[in-house]
């Protein structure tokens, strides 16, 4: 991959400037004029029609949250080189903003292009954090989505998700002809590519933290065993020798490992493996059901799903499956946890007469609260900001599809997806 | 010895209640060009015949065997063994309603408890495989003993 960063400096945690729920007014205002260049000429003329495409994609990104506002890029508004580090900060304070982000796009001999962008906190006039990148003329949207993440973070403090991407497996077909593919996109929905064609039915994809592997349930062999693969494409193999039925992968915070279920004659409990194959460790030893396992993100402990006291419920343990304790003590079951990546939460599925929703607690035991209603939803996985999942619904009309829940109890929205999609899976951000 | 006897003594007993099952295939095919083109499927034909029915059902939520079942599988065990050639891959479901590890987890234990009991009644471990659809395929939470070619 051709793309460095060439700098970073975060010089202030939050800006001065509120943040509120979605929707309300009072979400922080950005002024983002169009981006400029140093560039002359007709080579000018080109790499300032790309630094208004980026600035628009900043714009999307921006848009796509509840805590950031954008004012709308105005071609009027270009300002020179110069003033990429010298803003005019009263002219975007008169104009109701609370942050300022600009930057730059500058082709090099080399054919590749250097992105500048810097974030301004426009009530105290002063720089809150600034990156810059080299890339190929083919990764600008990869730079601007780092940039808007910069923004996000400079104003509320917590990483964007810009440059994250979303593996699921997208679905066609009707019944036994039904087609399932392992399918990669960013999180915004561009760069769509399938790792798998069709050709075995594929399950539960789950991306390394460096956003390069992963691992998923395929039927190549005749039954459920994982395979792991790079997402650029190549071979597939095995995460574990032998016969036996294995699912449920989840990698480890640090990439090293993989989390995972396999079966012993009729037992299913929980074991851990090198992310690159070897000989597994076993985790848990129950007769029930031990399943769904999911790393804290200091990679000390796991959450699973346990049938063991009679009914699926949470539990979490060191990891290395000693201190076994149940978190859940509800009447319904709790299935499918993902720990968030501030650690602060659990998601989970919970089934109940009402069919099955997504609910998230506390990794104490505290707090807990359902975010969605269902009654179809399922297998919830979290934003990188620890502030919105992702989930699938089954639709009216028998389809089954992608959403986002934010943790503030907002309404859940669809994502766009060119089939139908299940078993999202969303990465951490990238480096 | 003592199985065998018992387990054609379950089978001759079991079969009017194995006739209430509901069945994938129940009627046989009359023999037909088809059929002898195919030997998996009339193998497949016979079996199902013979041992009454292909399928055993679960409660939601359960892996564990009825009576009705464990009448069904000594008849599928006597099956096996009058013909070691023949394969089998036990299939099990999860329930539609689960999510998807646990209902990969539970069709596993089923098609494993199937196993279980049918080498219990003597069919030999290497003629008999597990799998598990998870939820992949619709219908009830049940495991399916499949021949295979």
């Amino acid at each position: 991959m051709f793309f460095a960063a060439i700098g970073l400096a975060v010089t202030g945690a939050g800006a001065s400037a509120q943040t509120a729920a979605p929707g309300t007014p009072s979400a922080t205002v950005i002024a983002l004029p169009p981006m400029t260049t140093p560039d002359a000429g007709a080579k000018g003329n080109q790499t300032l029609s790309l630094a208004f495409q980026a600035t628009q994609l900043i714009e999307a990104d921006l848009r796509s949250t509840a805590e950031l506002l954008p004012l709308k890029p105005d071609p009027k508004d270009y300002y020179s080189y110069p003033e990429v580090t010298a803003p005019n900060f009263q002219k975007w304070r008169a104009a109701g903003a609370k942050a300022l982000v600009t930057g730059f796009l500058q082709s090099r001999p080399d054919g590749r292009l250097t992105f500048g962008c810097y974030i301004y906190d426009l009530e105290k006039g002063r720089e809150l954090g600034r990156k810059g990148f080299v890339v190929s003329q083919s990764e600008w949207r990869r730079a601007a989505h780092k940039c808007s993440g910069l923004a996000y973070q400079a104003v509320t403090g917590a990483p964007g998700l810009f440059d994250t991407r979303i593996a699921y497996v997208a679905e066609s077909g009707i019944g036994d002809s039904r087609v399932k593919r392992i399918a990669v996109m960013d999180s915004d929905g561009s760069s769509h590519a399938y790792v798998t064609q069709g050709e075995t039915l594929v399950l539960t994809p789950r991306i390394s933290p460096k956003g390069n592997r992963i691992a998923f349930v395929s039927y190549a062999g005749g039954k459920p065993q994982i395979r792991v693969a790079d997402i650029a494409g190549g071979q597939q193999q095995a995460l574990v020798p032998g016969d036996a039925m294995s699912f449920a992968p989840r990698y480890s915070p640090d990439g090293s490992k993989i989390a995972f279920s396999m079966m012993l004659g009729a037992n299913s409990d929980i074991y851990v493996v090198d992310a690159g194959g070897g000989v597994p460790q076993r985790l848990t030893m129950s007769p029930g059901i031990d399943t769904a396992p999911s790393f804290s993100p200091d990679g000390t402990r796991i959450v699973f799903e346990s049938d063991r006291s009679g009914s699926q419920q949470l539990y979490t343990m060191n990891a290395d499956g000693s201190g076994q304790r149940r978190l859940t003590f509800g009447g319904a079951w709790y299935a499918a946890p993902d720990w968030s990546p501030d650690g602060k939460w659990i998601s989970y599925t919970l089934r109940s007469s009402g069919g099955r929703s997504i609910g998230i607690i506390r990794p104490d035991g505290s707090g807990e609260k359902q975010l969605t209603s269902g009654p179809t939803d399922e297998g919830a996985s979290w934003a990188a900001s620890s502030r919105e999942l992702v989930f699938q619904r089954n639709e009216a009309g028998g389809t089954v599809g992608l959403y986002r829940v934010s943790i503030d109890g907002s309404e859940a929205r669809k994502v766009i997806v060119p089939q139908e999609g299940s078993d999202p899976d969303w990465s951490g951000v990238m480096d | 010895m003592t199985i065998r006897k018992l387990a054609a003594a379950l089978l001759m007993l079991s079969s009017p209640a194995v006739a209430q099952i509901r069945l994938p295939v129940l009627i046989p095919r009359a023999p037909a060009p088809v059929a002898a083109a195919n030997p998996i499927e009339a193998l497949r034909t016979e079996f199902a015949a013979q041992a009454g029915a292909t399928t055993v059902y679960f409660e939601a939520g359960r892996a564990d065997l009825s009576g009705q079942s464990k009448a069904v599988l000594v008849a599928q065990a006597a099956w096996l063994r009058r013909n070691p050639a023949v394969a089998v891959r036990i299939e099990g479901h999860g329930d539609g309603g689960d999510t998807r590890d646990h209902a990969l987890a539970l069709g596993a234990r089923r098609s494993g408890e199937v196993r279980d009991y049918l080498l219990l009644l003597g069919v030999p471990a290497a003629q008999v495989n597990a799998m598990s659809w998870g939820k992949e395929r619709p219908g009830a939470g049940r495991a399916v003993t499949t021949l295979q070619p």
